[in-house]
């Protein structure tokens, strides 16, 4: 029998981890912690039932991935988003998830001056960010606005919990429905302190790492692989890096776009936003790469968060915040 | 209107006072001291209102600062929605994570025994760290099947293996109670969706080796894709983050990196192949 090498530092020792693919990326959920997890319940009657808190806690985290995906996918002509974005002039009836995602990246819109805008839908499909992901097939949703649409075509009404859209468009919510995601998962794993969630770079960071410490989180360098830009210890925080590197369009540019002009903004290169909420730092990501460097930090320091700009001279603009955490 | 008032009645009383202190001078100094003073007050209570029009703008910047810090507010309030809207339909995940430990768990027993790596890369001994993947399909299914899934769960999500068109020999993790007893022939049902029912994997290359991805196919819906198998030196659930591997060049250690990881597309590519099988 051979022996069985061992990896040098035992999973068990670090905590519980698991990674699965949703969303359009890799999601890993790391609970910090050692030994058995399992407890058992005794039931009045003298019956026991052993329970798996952690392994359970992770397994409703990466259930509000899926859910959040269902619901919020551009690809998917039975998702809720695309639904919703059959029907204009109506007031639509939506879930909780829809609504919640919708009225918070209209608040992000407002505040950004339209830099962040979820009704780029149309505009992306235009420049080729139309493919399933897992499959690489092209789905279009048929949808075309016929002439130009922002935020101010949508309306809700929070009473009724409905949406309107005043004109036909196609809304796009990947940064908020990732953010808002992670956010859940977080929730959900709140009860554990000290955990981790990452959903292909965009990282929530739950109270300390294995070691002790605030989490130790590299910022991946722009344009060299392999290497990071810039390192900080957070804790509670959400940690979002929107990068021209991810995602290059087919047509030109990459995968943000300018909602006023309809180009990709190439005064940046990078942005992170470290925020008390993933859904939050991912959606100011996004917002700060169009706005540039000056007027992203503006905006950062405006809101109360931390962020990190890198023009493509590769020059740093960082918060006050953010540099004293490096 | 109040400030112009409180205005005129400042001025008045310090009219009031000042004659008061000239035409008496034996007691008036001291009232009239005293109106000069309740008048001063007075006044400086007429001070702030006096810039009431700066403090519009004030205000408005004041009020927007508000608007801005309550973005996170608001964020934290929509999770809190969502989350209270939605926790008991996540419960039954966790209740299918319960059904299928059971069954892991004997599996579990048995697995060390059972591998015996095919490709002999130094990678795949990490199986305890492999563990919580090579099992997962049969707990990933869908909240609203999970209950039925534990009596079905059999045949279609069975392992990670059975897939006709695997790049390797016929994975060593084999958790033998998965095996039932008729041969785990993906099952074809025609299904709604648009993929052919059953387990497939695929492969991925990353620089720290090969990540096999198993992704199962339910009523032609995708119901899971994990990563079946790592060949690298790393314990396969950390393969997708691998922030040591990127600091290992520098000297800051670091436990996740910001911003799309390479390794991360190893997964996902493996996860595009099995599916290319799955539509075929």
């Amino acid at each position: 029998m051979r022996s069985l090498k061992r990896s040098p530092k035992p999973v068990s020792d670090v905590g519980y981890l698991r990674s699965v693919a949703l969303m359009g990326t890799v999601v890993t959920i790391h609970v910090v912690g050692r030994g058995a997890t399992q407890e058992t319940i005794r039931y009045a009657a003298g019956s026991t039932r052993a329970r798996y808190p952690r392994e359970e806690a992770v397994e409703r985290a990466f259930e509000w991935f899926r859910r959040i995906e269902e619901c919020c996918t551009r690809f998917e002509a039975g998702s809720e988003l695309r639904q919703l974005s059959a029907q204009v002039g109506v007031p639509v009836p939506v879930s909780a998830i829809l609504y919640e995602a919708v009225q918070f990246a209209l608040a992000v819109a407002e505040e950004s001056g339209g830099a962040f805008d979820p009704t780029v839908g149309y505009a992306m499909e235009t420049r080729g960010f139309n493919r399933e992901y897992r499959t690489g097939q092209a789905v279009g949703t048929g949808i075309e606005p016929g002439g130009p649409v922002s935020y101010r075509d949508v309306r809700l009404d929070p009473g009724q919990r409905t949406i309107t859209l005043l004109r036909p468009l196609i809304l796009d919510l990947g940064a908020i429905a990732k953010g808002l995601a992670i956010d859940l998962a977080a929730r959900e794993l709140r009860p554990f302190e000290n955990f981790a969630i990452d959903a292909g770079g965009d990282l929530y960071l739950g109270g300390c790492s294995p070691d002790g410490q605030p989490w130790a989180i590299g910022i991946r360098h722009p344009r060299r692989d392999n290497a990071l830009i810039d390192s900080l210890r957070v804790s509670n925080r959400a940690v979002c890096t929107s990068g021209d590197y991810e995602r290059p369009s087919p047509v030109e540019g990459h995968h943000i776009l300018d909602p006023r002009v309809g180009t990709s903004p190439c005064a940046v290169v990078s942005v992170t936003v470290v925020a008390p909420t993933a859904m939050l730092a991912d959606a100011l990501a996004t917002a700060a790469f169009v706005l540039g460097p000056a007027e992203g930090i503006r905006l950062f320091d405006r809101l109360g968060v931390d962020g990190l700009i890198v023009s493509p001279e590769l020059e740093r603009h960082a918060t006050r915040g953010m540099s004293s955490a490096c | 209107m109040r400030r112009t008032n409180l205005s005129l009645l400042t001025i008045a009383l310090a009219i009031f006072g000042t004659s008061i202190i000239a035409g008496h001078p034996d007691w008036g100094t001291f009232m009239g001291l005293v109106i000069l003073l309740i008048a001063a007050g007075l006044a400086v209570g007429a001070l702030p209102s006096r810039s009431e029009q700066n403090i519009v703008i004030v205000k408005e910047r004041a009020a927007n600062q508000k608007v801005s810090s309550s973005l996170i507010t608001l964020s934290s309030a929509a999770i809190l929605a969502v989350y209270a809207a939605g926790y008991y339909r996540t419960e039954s995940a966790a209740d299918g994570y319960l059904a299928q430990t059971a069954r892991r768990r004997t599996a579990d027993l048995i697995v060390p025994g059972a591998v015996v790596p095919p490709v002999a890369t130094p990678g795949i001994q990490a199986t305890p760290a492999v563990r919580p993947s090579s099992a997962p399909p049969l707990r990933k299914a869908s909240p609203k099947t999970s209950s039925n899934q534990v009596s079905n769960a059999a045949p279609p999500p069975a392992t990670s293996d059975d897939s006709p068109a695997t790049s390797f020999a016929p994975p060593a993790i084999r958790p033998p109670d998965d095996q039932p007893a008729e041969p785990a022939a993906p099952v074809v049902r025609t299904p709604p969706g648009k993929y052919k029912d059953g387990t497939y994997s695929g492969l991925g290359s990353s620089r720290h080796g090969d990540i096999e991805a198993s992704v199962v196919i339910q009523d032609g819906q995708i119901v899971s894709a994990e990563i079946a198998r790592c060949l690298t030196r790393y314990p396969c659930s950390w393969i997708v983050h691998l922030p040591q591997q990127v600091v290992s060049k520098q000297s800051t250690k670091v436990d996740y990196v910001s911003g799309a990881t390479e390794s991360s597309d190893a997964f996902f590519d493996a996860v595009a192949q099995a599916l290319s099988q799955a539509s075929e």
